[in-house]
């Protein structure tokens, strides 16, 4: 594959192949929690791929000129979630400040994020697996896109749920991991689509 | 009075109080490593060792700490002992830490770590939030061992990589794959909520 | 002191969140810096081990026996990895880093003749655990050495041919990029393996 292509690839990955909540698990905790209503999935998945795709390429450019030139790489993991949280903080703030609409609609959500895997788990992947700025870049808004598909894709079905009758041992969180379970095979289905490669 | 509370604090996370099946807190970290026994193992004695330590640091500091900074320390603290495991790993059990890859960082962002500790270390004596740390850990680790236990055996054949279904034995890919781990705790769960519910009402 | 003061609201909480700051990074300093000298040992013990499955060479799999059998019959020159030893024909090994489907992906690759692998190790990859990591099982590994490359990829448990290889199970895209970082090795192997 030729490199102009790489981070496009990597995007359609993270988004569907790899979904970073389907073959990855992470995120499923504000995952299962707020996916019973789609307006709040909505919100929340809008919130998740922004702060994705900002914090992952903040990470890398953190970790690249400050961490490695320094030989800190071990303290990663504290750099890297003190960013996130730095950087959710700064974002509520602004939005508190101008934007009182956009304040309501998602302001609940960000506190959720900070504690979010899925936001960490992007920054580590991107280092571990050695991505260009570039590639990084996509990578992010990829992860978020798909963690967002997910759980408005999960929010409907749910929705649907409500009617049906479950188990009662599997009401809940149980029947939402059997839905995931399902949802995780349809999104595997998406790797023959990759024919670029 | 004072031996009682230790016990049922102990108690409680192994059964009707269960972090996994019950509050279905922090799976993010771990399930993506129960499609083998070993890693499962190293991860569960990660999140053990954190949850435990950490629980029993914030209470030591709990008295000190300014609330308006609260969640900063926590998250500090906590990563210190995620990167102490990583640095232990990585020097002891470099072939463990290869393939665990970034899931031991993942640690830091478990819910169950930050949830003991704002639910229960805050107000709690050290000594108590250790064995809540621990017991927590334990009820966390025993659910996810089980669920890699059945996957690495369905999946492969094998435990801790030893064969142990012959070649009769075709794998069950799908069971090593991620939508074997979601079906897995499903019905892991179903199973754990139809008996204590079988419990409660009896 | 006053509980609303400047010092309290302001003031304290960054001198209390310094403090934590700096006590923690020192103690993970210090753990960073005792270890690291069996981090480096560690890294050299893969290294050299991967040079010898590579090879072929048999061993153990201890620390003495790997460093003791390198320094026995492995030279090293620019970059390429000789070992003459017992065998009838000397062995080359290379080491190749080339794209996974999710980093890169670095295998030592030896040679037993320009187009015979005497085998294959895998010095570092990013896959998937339990799928396309599963490429460093010594079962997928073992089954290049012998062969004659280029390599076609077939399905799990019917590789059968001496160029044929079995890929994966539910990690089909992992095993072709791996099929590729080796037959692109393959093709230069004659300048590798005759330009000594």
């Amino acid at each position: 594959m030729s490199d102009m292509l790489f981070p496009l690839a990597v995007f359609f990955a993270a988004a569907f192949t790899n979904n970073i909540l389907l073959t990855n698990y992470l995120g499923m905790c504000s995952f299962l929690s707020v996916s019973k209503e789609i307006e709040t999935s909505a919100g929340l998945g809008i919130a998740v791929t922004f702060v994705m795709a900002v914090t992952t390429a903040l990470n890398w450019v953190v970790y690249h000129l400050v961490l490695l030139p320094f030989g800190l790489e071990y303290l990663r993991f504290i750099v890297f979630i003190i960013v996130i949280a730095a950087f959710v903080q700064l974002i509520e703030m602004v939005i508190e400040r101008y934007s009182e609409g956009l304040y309501f609609a998602l302001g609940i959500f960000l506190p959720l994020i900070t504690v979010n895997c899925a936001i960490l788990g992007a920054s580590l992947f991107m280092v571990i697996r050695e991505y260009s700025f570039m590639t990084t870049f996509f990578f992010g808004i990829g992860s978020g896109l798909g963690w967002f598909l997910a759980i408005m894709a999960m929010a409907g079905i749910r929705q649907k749920l409500k009617t049906a009758k479950v188990p009662a041992g599997l009401e809940g969180p149980g029947i939402a991991l059997i839905i995931a379970g399902f949802m995780a095979m349809a999104f595997m289905g998406f790797s023959g689509m990759i024919a670029i490669g | 009075m004072a031996k009682g509370i230790y016990k049922k604090t102990f108690m409680a996370p192994l059964g009707k109080d269960n972090p996994v099946f019950v509050q279905i807190l922090g799976i993010c970290s771990t399930l993506a490593v129960t499609n083998r026994l070993d890693n499962t193992l190293v991860m569960s004695l990660g999140v053990i060792f954190t949850l435990a330590l950490s629980s029993f640091t914030i209470s030591i500091m709990r008295s000190w700490i300014p609330s308006r900074i609260r969640m900063m320390v926590e998250t500090m603290v906590i990563a210190t002992f995620v990167i102490i495991v990583d640095i232990t790993l990585k020097a002891f059990y470099p072939e463990m830490w290869k393939s665990l890859g970034p899931y031991v960082g993942l640690i830091i962002t478990n819910c169950i770590v930050m949830g003991r500790i704002e639910a229960f270390a805050l107000q709690n004596k050290p000594s108590l939030s250790l064995v809540d740390g621990i017991a927590s850990g334990i009820g966390y680790a025993y659910v996810l061992l089980i669920i890699a236990f059945v996957r690495e055996l369905m999946g492969t054949g094998t435990l801790f990589g030893f064969t142990i279904l012959g070649d009769w034995w075709t794998s069950w890919a799908i069971m090593i794959m991620p939508p074997g781990g979601f079906f897995m705790l499903a019905i892991f769960i179903w199973i754990a909520k139809e008996a204590f519910m079988k419990e409660a009402t009896s | 002191m006053n509980k609303d003061g400047f010092y309290a609201l302001r003031i304290h909480p960054i001198v209390f969140m310094g403090i934590v700051t700096i006590v923690c990074v020192s103690i993970l300093s210090a753990l960073y810096l005792s270890t690291q000298d069996r981090v480096e040992a560690n890294e050299l013990f893969f290294l050299r081990r991967s040079v010898l499955d590579a090879a072929g060479i048999t061993h153990d799999g201890t620390v003495d026996a790997v460093q003791s059998l390198y320094e026995t019959s492995v030279t090293e020159t620019d970059g390429k990895y000789r070992i003459d030893g017992n065998e009838d024909s000397p062995v080359t090994v290379v080491e190749r880093t080339g794209p996974g489907l999710w980093g890169p992906i670095t295998v030592m690759i030896g040679f037993s003749s320009p187009q015979v692998l005497s085998g294959i190790s895998i010095v570092s990859q990013n896959e998937t655990p339990g799928l396309g990591a599963r490429i460093e099982e010594p079962w997928f590994t073992a089954q290049f050495a012998g062969k004659t490359g280029p390599f076609l990829l077939v399905e799990e448990g019917t590789s059968d041919a001496s160029n044929e290889v079995d890929a994966i199970t539910g990690a089909t895209r992992t095993s072709r990029y791996f099929r590729d970082i080796v037959n692109s090795v393959v093709s230069d192997g004659p300048s590798i393996y005759g330009g000594q």
